[in-house]
């Protein structure tokens, strides 16, 4: 990985000086001049900045204090034990959730780079989603990214959350990399090809500290030892290879994606006196994904959008019980989920889409011996979307979720959820386009 | 894809939005010939030659022309009027389509990805699909600023500029109404900066460009008078607009605009609204209604049949319908439908 980021800068040194002097100085007239303007006026220079309010109304079958303490086995932790950007996932309560707020910059840093940035608010927080600057100069159609970005993996891990087609994550996404995606401090490389079709190939060296399948965290047991040895420098490797075509109005997008990285991920081992685990090992996530959009006319389209991926995790997992013993074992997990959803805009202002999403293989090996947990854990979605205009969208939606089980007393118990959620997605400023 | 050539002037090499996508590759591999032909077959081995010869150098011949990639079918059809066939011509947009909202399919960036020349409409009409397109493309031979980078509002004067922008006033353009191609006296600008840019790009083949640019411009003059002429006899008729797409052709003629269906630029048409255009045209003097051919015309054609006015279907671009096939048969066309 520390090969990819010489090569990245070896090649940057050339191009940054051969690519001088493409401004064309096209001739502009003179503003006429304010009483403000200073010879040392830069108003002019303000990048593109955009406030984005997210907002929803939740009903749902089940009571605060019981629907927290909920986990797809294995897959997931309690929804109210992890934080989102920072803060509390999204849709998390019944009656009012104020979702998150979200300030965007964007601007051309000089003529060579670009440097976009996200800042998650919501009422007590504030968090970076993403800050990283991009290559524009560089030729033969490659592209360098560095800083924290959401990964290529996959076709939804990189969309915004304002960008989905749902009001919330994917299943399997949220299973297999938290409720803030694939989004780590690294550097990208992209290429595209020179052909015809369309055909991208990225990689990406990245510290890996997603937390869910990836991770570099310090491993101690209750007296402070290190239990397993510490990640030290990038641990998550990313190469994605996304491919797409036209047949007459239909548009093909596929992609295959492969994350490999260290996995050491805490949680609470170190506590004395109480309940913990922690794992140690490799994780190998793959992925395939299909899109296919189909304009019926200018403005309505139908559009389907897929993806499945598989999980394995191999290593050994420390766990500590309340009487401070902790045991080590070998683990062996092999998981897989996908979603489907098939989305239509059948008027200019209106869209309407079904989602079925699964966590579908759940197998477990500790010791060698199969744990005998749930598989096949499905969702239902149907939604219903009003956009007044480009920048504002509400957004009713429907979840039949048979994915979720209360762990607390001994056997996983499924408890089915049935959730409405009226959402409302603002944009101001000046927010860019979004990409296919 | 291909924009048909001007039926005046010579025909024009085609897109190669119908190549084959392994194509490309095979232009790696140009002087594979095919070995010596047997006696016994020779002439049908022959002829087998011939056919993979040219297979294999049909994309190397334009490897060496200039290609250049438009948003528009109108900018790609000026540009073939100019470039003919020393260079190769390619438009991302359908003309039939809104070009406010084009949807950004990844294979435009394939093509942007091999663009010498990007010639956009510009006024922000791109705003909604092309930034993506062109950060994802990684060519910097046509990033803006760049030398491969032609942006065409910037030859005109644009109208309508407003003092002050809010989203309140709905989907409106900083710079001023981008529709600006849609009044033929504008073409000739747009076509200039085009020979100017050709040119620059391709310094070897300037000669060529300028004189079909003179041929051009000598035809367009011809046919500008001409529309001039029939549009002259329009001055001082009242119309109603669904989008302020011709607001550049009319205040030229003197046609006056009494109300547009749209509430708000990029706002579809409320009850209360139409509801006061119907007092407008209760008024009488309205002598049209027009409309696009993309949004949907249902207001439109309510309010024709209930004042008995006729809605005329005006072409926005090249391929908004089929007999505007190239720049000059669209001009040709709306000049037609606003004459009936």
């Amino acid at each position: 990985m520390k090969k990819i980021l010489f090569l990245a800068i070896i090649m940057a040194l050339p191009f940054a000086t051969a690519l001088r002097g493409e401004n064309e100085g096209a001739p502009f007239e003179a503003e006429s001049g304010d009483a403000s303007d200073s010879p040392f006026n830069q108003s002019k220079f303000v990048p593109d900045i955009s406030l984005m309010l997210d907002g929803s109304y939740v009903f749902r079958n089940t009571r605060n204090a019981v629907y927290e303490m909920l986990e797809s086995p294995e897959f997931t932790l309690t929804p109210g034990g992890e934080s989102w950007h920072g803060h509390e996932e999204p849709h998390l309560r019944n009656g009012f959730n104020f979702n998150y707020a979200e300030i965007s910059f964007y601007s051309m840093v000089d003529p060579y780079l670009e440097l976009f940035a996200v800042c998650s608010l919501s009422e007590e927080h504030f968090g970076l989603e993403e800050a990283h600057f991009t290559t524009r100069s560089f030729p033969l159609g490659l592209q360098l990214r560095a800083g924290k970005f959401l990964s290529g993996f996959g076709r939804i891990n990189e969309q915004h959350a304002h960008n989905w087609d749902f009001a919330d994550q994917t299943l399997v996404n949220n299973a297999f990399f938290g409720e803030d995606g694939l989004s780590e401090v690294g550097v990208r490389l992209t290429w595209v090809a020179p052909t015809d079709l369309y055909l991208m190939l990225g990689g990406e060296a990245l510290q890996g500290t997603n937390g869910r399948s990836f991770g570099n965290a310090k491993i101690l047991n209750v007296k402070g030892t290190p239990v397993a040895n510490v990640g030290n420098g990038p641990n998550l490797g990313v190469a994605y290879l996304k491919t797409s075509f036209d047949i007459g109005e239909l548009t093909v997008l596929a992609g295959a994606s492969a994350a490999i990285g260290k996995a050491r991920i805490n949680h609470g081992l170190d506590l004395a006196g109480k309940s913990g685990a922690a794992f140690a090992g490799d994780t190998r996530v793959l992925g395939g994904d299909i899109t296919l959009k189909y304009m019926i006319d200018s403005l309505r389209y139908v559009s389907f959008q897929g993806e499945y991926l598989f999980r394995h995790m191999e290593g050994r997992r420390f766990s500590n019980d309340a009487s401070d013993e902790m045991t080590r074992s070998d683990m062996d997990k092999r998981q897989s989920g996908l979603y489907a959803q098939l989305t239509s805009k059948f008027s200019p202002r209106w869209r309407c889409g079904a989602r079925y999403d699964l966590l579908w293989k759940n197998r477990v090996r500790e010791n060698g011996v199969d744990e005998g947990l749930p598989e096949n854990m499905p969702r239902y979605s149907g939604m219903l979307e009003f956009n007044p205009t480009e920048f504002s969208r509400f957004r009713l939606q429907y979840n039949f979720d048979a994915s979720k089980y209360n762990c607390e007393s001994g056997a996983p118990e499924r408890k089915i959820n049935h959730e409405v959620i009226i959402q409302a997605n603002l944009a101001i400023g000046a927010h860019g386009a979004h990409s296919f | 894809m291909k924009t048909k050539s001007l039926r005046a002037l010579p025909e024009t090499e085609t897109s190669t939005a119908q190549k084959p996508p392994w194509a490309a590759f095979s232009r790696f591999s140009p002087r594979r010939r095919s070995k010596k032909p047997n006696t016994h077959h020779a002439a049908s081995v022959l002829r087998f030659a011939v056919i993979l010869a040219l297979l294999l150098w049909a994309p190397a011949l334009y490897a060496g022309k200039l290609k250049v990639v438009t948003t528009y079918p109108y900018i790609a059809s000026i540009t073939e009027q100019i470039g003919g066939d020393r260079i190769k011509v390619d438009h991302l947009a359908r003309g039939d389509y809104d070009p406010h909202t084009i949807v950004p399919k990844p294979s435009f960036i394939a093509r942007l990805r091999r663009a010498d020349l990007l010639i956009i409409s510009g006024a922000q009409l791109e705003i909604g699909w092309l930034p993506p397109l062109l950060r994802q493309a990684g060519n910097p031979t046509v990033n803006p600023g760049a030398k491969g980078f032609l942006d065409l509002s910037r030859s005109v004067r644009l109208i309508d500029v407003p003092k002050s922008v809010s989203r309140e006033q709905g989907d409106i353009h900083p710079d001023g109404n981008p529709h600006y191609y849609l009044d033929p006296n504008n073409i000739p600008l747009l076509a200039r900066s085009i020979l100017t840019k050709l040119s620059a790009l391709d310094s070897r083949n300037a000669g060529y460009y300028r004189s079909r640019h003179g041929e051009f411009a000598k035809l367009w003059n011809a046919k500008s008078a001409e529309w001039n002429r029939k549009l002259a006899l329009l001055k001082g008729k009242k119309v109603i607009e669904y989008h302020k797409n011709f607001d550049y052709l009319l205040r030229r003629h003197g046609i006056l605009l009494a109300g547009t269906i749209e509430p708000l630029p990029g706002i579809p048409p409320t009850s209360r609204h139409i509801e006061e255009l119907e007092k407008i045209m209760s008024g009488g003097g309205i002598s049209f209604i027009l409309q696009d051919v993309y949004n949907s015309d249902d207001a439109s054609r309510h309010l024709s049949k209930k004042f008995n006015v006729p809605m005329v279907k005006l072409p926005h671009d090249v391929g908004a319908v089929p007999a505007a096939e190239g720049i000059i048969s669209l001009f040709d066309e709306i000049v037609r439908r606003l004459g009936q």
